[in-house]
């Protein structure tokens, strides 16, 4: 008896440290937006924006270069709404061969069918790319300006492997117009001459008086090490007027450079290659800065000319490199957004709520504990403690699993305090029971724990599938509530059974021959 | 202390009569749900652009109805929230047609019309960072430097004065800045010329368009459903397909009665307040569930007993654990409901009157349905076998 009671107390000692180590200090624990105040944002991608834009693309190279061939097409319009391609009608003079190169080289993409008229579209799989593409890339702009809004734990995500919409929670920010002027504006690609580096603003200026040069800006960007995670911060000194903006820029993707490195290469409309090449003919060996959203994301080292295309190279990884690649597109969204939904809850409100609910929560537990003592006497005792060690074990588990305490997610602790306190109350009147009908203390805490067990597995049980399928189908605040509802329900099994009975075992065992039972 | 140990109420014999009224409570529910005032929808599932604000005094709420109508966004309702002495309402304009936000033009309506000229540094309506580059514009201490230099300088002063309005819910003049110890006294000046601190303040603004409003509508739907049938099958599973029935239909029971109540009082349905279903839904099985358990044992031991006695055994010998459950979770859902605020309130409503109704259906409905059920089977059995 005392061996198997030893191995008891162990393991709950063991699990309530546990409890405490999560959940202590409580600012561990998440709160939800309705909470502790600040942003909930749902919006759209309109995906089809991107997709029009790529065949606007194709439109126009397979256009210019048959032009450039000198058998301009003779009419091109893009398919009816519904479909994704274009049709147009070849000169009637262009040779069969030219017009099947330009074709396989142009619209490697597209499903094309040859007539007296040409007719593209987009292969269905190309589509979804595009689509998901932009949604991507749509989740990698706004991330940026977020980033840059500063704001703590922000949860920008898709909703959905392949969904098109994005969730944006910025808790403690509380002006909803700003960070929708701030996602809506157009990222601005820059790439600008470098002029210094220093480690901070002080150093970089300490060299040049303190001052800022007219024709300079400072601007920092993030020091990374080699599996691209953010070290520090630099900062450089730029150029103010920049060799070339995003407007020049016409595609960016992720490639290799010649030592098989992950690289950028990225090409630029004429009039930007015009300005590239000048510029980098005269600078090799010197940096530039690439300037997104006023931060220098890299500076690379011109290693010679460029013109209408270019590679970045540096210490890329496969994925810096791609997102760099996509931060390049990116410089305006690739599609335009729409705000499905919107909430700005004001932190007093948050604040008011969690102060409130958590008093009336309290006197409420208070009440309860209150009866339970006095109307089992010793074992309202056991009670109180599984009771109390209940809530500290369903905050411990809400902080190791990073889960988000919501208004919701209270009333999820509300029940299953309430199962906790029903689990010992079923277990007190069993045991009454027996004990009324004669049997003997031990036996009678022996066979009110194991009918009453029976009881509990099953309607906790039955609880717990109920909060299994809202978690699966259920959203925001449901989830919130059924996040809460089955961690509790599994601890609650824990405290009011087994350790209320450990409980009850120490002190019979402490006791000897016992004749009374306080309950 | 005991209480109600030994009882012998003769719960069965009166079946009819309960399930006879909560025929009628059902009955009138469904009236009122369908026939009568319907459910209020909130903003969550009904779509809409809804902002809390607190008034610095109890605001003229005809004046507040023709700012927004004027924006002819669509149906607009004003509501209290909170005590009378807190001056804070909740403002909705119901859109479902219409994708997007609309709270910038309803806060900019509601300036204008309430606040008067345009423009300025709205002090109840920006954000941090619109003060902080407000005071970086003016400059009143003369920091000079470039933009960063400033900012850096008046960042903790804007920071400040939002605590400051986080604590106090709105700013009602220059006067609540005077205990603000990070503003600098130049900028404690200047703030008390240039600063427009308005009628009212922003504490919440949720918009929902209506697509979204019909997904979470039916995302709710769904999930209650489902985790409705998986009870089903588990105390199906568990006890007899009889006493599944009992369980889900004293929760339909329940959850209709308690609509109707919703519906009575003219109160909004909302995400918490489908959660707070939920919960009376989880709080009803479980008590339903521990008389049947009982019924279950009971059925082992004394054979020869009639069903309906069998019933009335159970429920007694459950009895005092039914009220002091009940009783228990009742006084702390009662405090929440009394003291909890009125975020909470819908939802402790939702609780105080589903916590009397799912004790009551937990015996008077449950048990004879489950009665009813295994009866026609046995019948049909019965039959059956005849044959």
């Amino acid at each position: 008896m005392a061996r198997k009671l030893t191995w008891r107390w162990v393991l709950i000692g063991v699990v309530t440290a546990f409890g405490v180590y999560s959940m202590w200090p409580t600012s561990k624990i998440k709160l939800g937006l309705d909470l502790r105040g600040g942003i909930h944002l749902v919006l759209q991608v309109n995906t089809d924006d991107a997709v029009r834009a790529e065949v606007d693309d194709a439109m126009e190279r397979v256009r210019g270069e048959l032009s450039e061939k000198g058998f301009p097409p003779v009419s091109m319009t893009r398919l009816a709404e519904g479909e994704v391609g274009f049709r147009f009608k070849p000169a009637p003079n262009t040779p069969d061969d030219v017009l099947r190169d330009v074709l396989d080289a142009r619209l490697p993409d597209f499903k094309v069918s040859r007539g007296v008229e040409v007719t593209a579209t987009l292969k269905p799989e190309v589509v979804r790319a595009v689509r998901d593409m932009a949604v991507r890339q749509g989740l990698e702009t706004i991330r940026n300006r977020v980033d840059q809004f500063g704001v703590a734990e922000p949860t920008i995500q898709r909703q959905g492997i392949e969904g098109d919409r994005i969730v944006v929670q910025l808790p403690g920010v509380d002006d909803p117009g700003r960070v929708k002027d701030l996602i809506r504006s157009t990222a601005f690609l820059e790439i600008k001459p470098v002029v210094a580096v220093a480690p901070t603003r002080e150093a970089l200026l300490a060299a040049r008086g303190g001052v800022v040069p007219d024709d300079s800006e400072v601007v920092p960007g993030d020091v990374e090490d080699l599996q691209g995670r953010v070290t520090g911060r630099e900062y450089y000194l730029l150029k103010k007027a920049s060799v070339i903006t995003g407007r020049d820029l016409r595609n960016a993707r992720r490639s290799q450079d010649q030592y098989n490195q992950p690289a950028v290469s990225f090409t630029l409309n004429p009039a930007g290659a015009k300005k590239f090449e000048a510029y980098t003919a005269a600078h090799i060996g010197d940096r530039m800065a690439i300037v997104l959203d006023n931060k220098v994301r890299s500076a690379p080292v011109i290693r010679g000319t460029i013109s209408d295309s270019g590679i970045i190279e540096g210490n890329f990884t496969v994925a810096s490199a791609e997102d760099l690649a996509l931060v390049l597109r990116a410089g305006a969204l690739p599609a335009s957004i729409t705000y499905l939904e919107e909430r700005t809850v004001g932190p007093s409100l948050g604040r008011d709520s969690i102060v409130r609910g958590l008093r009336a929560g309290l006197a409420g537990l208070v009440l309860v504990m209150a009866f339970m003592l006095f109307y089992y006497r010793g074992a309202g005792i056991n009670a109180n403690v599984a009771l109390v060690l209940n809530a500290v074990l369903l905050l411990g588990a809400m902080a190791a699993f990073k889960a988000t305490l919501t208004l919701p997610g209270i009333a999820g602790i509300i029940l299953t305090i309430g199962m906790a306190v029903d689990a010992n109350v079923l277990i007190f009147e069993r045991i009454r029971e027996e004990l009324a009908l004669g049997k003997t203390v031990r036996s009678a805490v022996d066979l009110g724990f194991s009918r009453a067990f029976a009881t509990i597995v099953d309607s906790n049980l039955t609880t717990l599938i109920a909060a299994l399928f809202l978690f699966q189908f259920g959203t925001g605040p449901i989830k919130g509530f059924a996040v809460t509802l089955s961690i509790g329900i599994i601890i609650s099994m824990f405290t009011a059974v087994f350790v209320s009975r450990t409980l009850f075992d120490w002190v019979l065992s402490r006791r000897g021959r016992v004749e009374t039972l306080s309950i | 202390m005991r209480l109600l140990t030994n009882t012998s109420f003769p719960f069965m014999k009166y079946r009819h009569v309960f399930v006879g009224a909560s025929l009628l409570l059902v009955a009138a529910s469904l009236g009122l749900l369908f026939a009568g005032p319907g459910l209020v929808m909130g903003v969550d599932f009904a779509g809409g652009t809804q902002l809390t604000l607190k008034f610095v005094e109890e605001p003229d709420l005809g004046r507040v109805r023709a700012a927004l109508e004027s924006l002819r966004l669509g149906a607009v309702t004003i509501q209290r929230f909170d005590e009378v002495g807190a001056h804070e309402f909740l403002v909705r304009v119901q859109n479902p047609k219409q994708e997007g936000d609309f709270t910038a033009q309803m806060v900019a309506a509601l300036d204008r019309e309430l606040n008067g000229a345009a423009g300025g540094l709205r002090m109840n309506l920006q954000g941090m960072e619109a003060i902080r580059d407000d005071l970086v514009a003016a400059d009143p201490d003369r920091v000079g430097g470039d933009v960063e230099d400033r900012r850096r300088h008046y960042q903790p002063m804007a920071e400040g004065i939002l605590a400051l309005r986080k604590e106090k819910g709105i700013l009602t003049s220059a006067a609540d800045l005077q205990g603000l110890s990070v503003l600098s006294a130049a900028s404690r000046q200047y703030l008390a010329t240039a600063a427009r601190f308005g009628a009212f303040s922003l504490l919440a603004a949720d918009n929902v368009g209506p697509l979204v409003g019909r997904d979470l509508r039916n995302k709710a739907a769904q999930a209650v459903g489902f985790s409705l049938v998986g009870m089903l099958v588990y105390i199906w599973f568990r006890f007899r397909f009889a006493y599944g029935v009992g369980a889900v239909v004293a929760l339909f029971h329940d959850v209709i009665i308690t609509l109707g109540a919703l519906s009575l009082t003219g109160r909004e349905m909302n995400l918490p307040t489908v959660a707070a279903l939920l919960t009376l839904v989880g709080y009803s099985v479980n008590d339903t569930v521990v008389i049947f358990d009982r019924i279950r044992e009971r059925l082992k031991l004394d054979r020869g007993k009639s069903l309906p006695d069998t019933m009335d055994l159970a429920i007694n010998q459950t009895l005092s654990r039914t009220v002091i459950t009940s009783g228990l979770t009742f006084i702390t859902v009662l405090c929440l409901y009394l003291f909890g605020g009125d975020v909470i309130n819908t939802f402790a409503f939702v609780l105080v009157v589903g916590i009397i109704i799912g004790t009551y259906s937990s015996i008077y409905i449950a048990s004879p349905v489950a009665l009813a059920i295994s009866n026609l089977l046995e019948r049909r059995r019965e039959a059956r076998r005849r044959r």
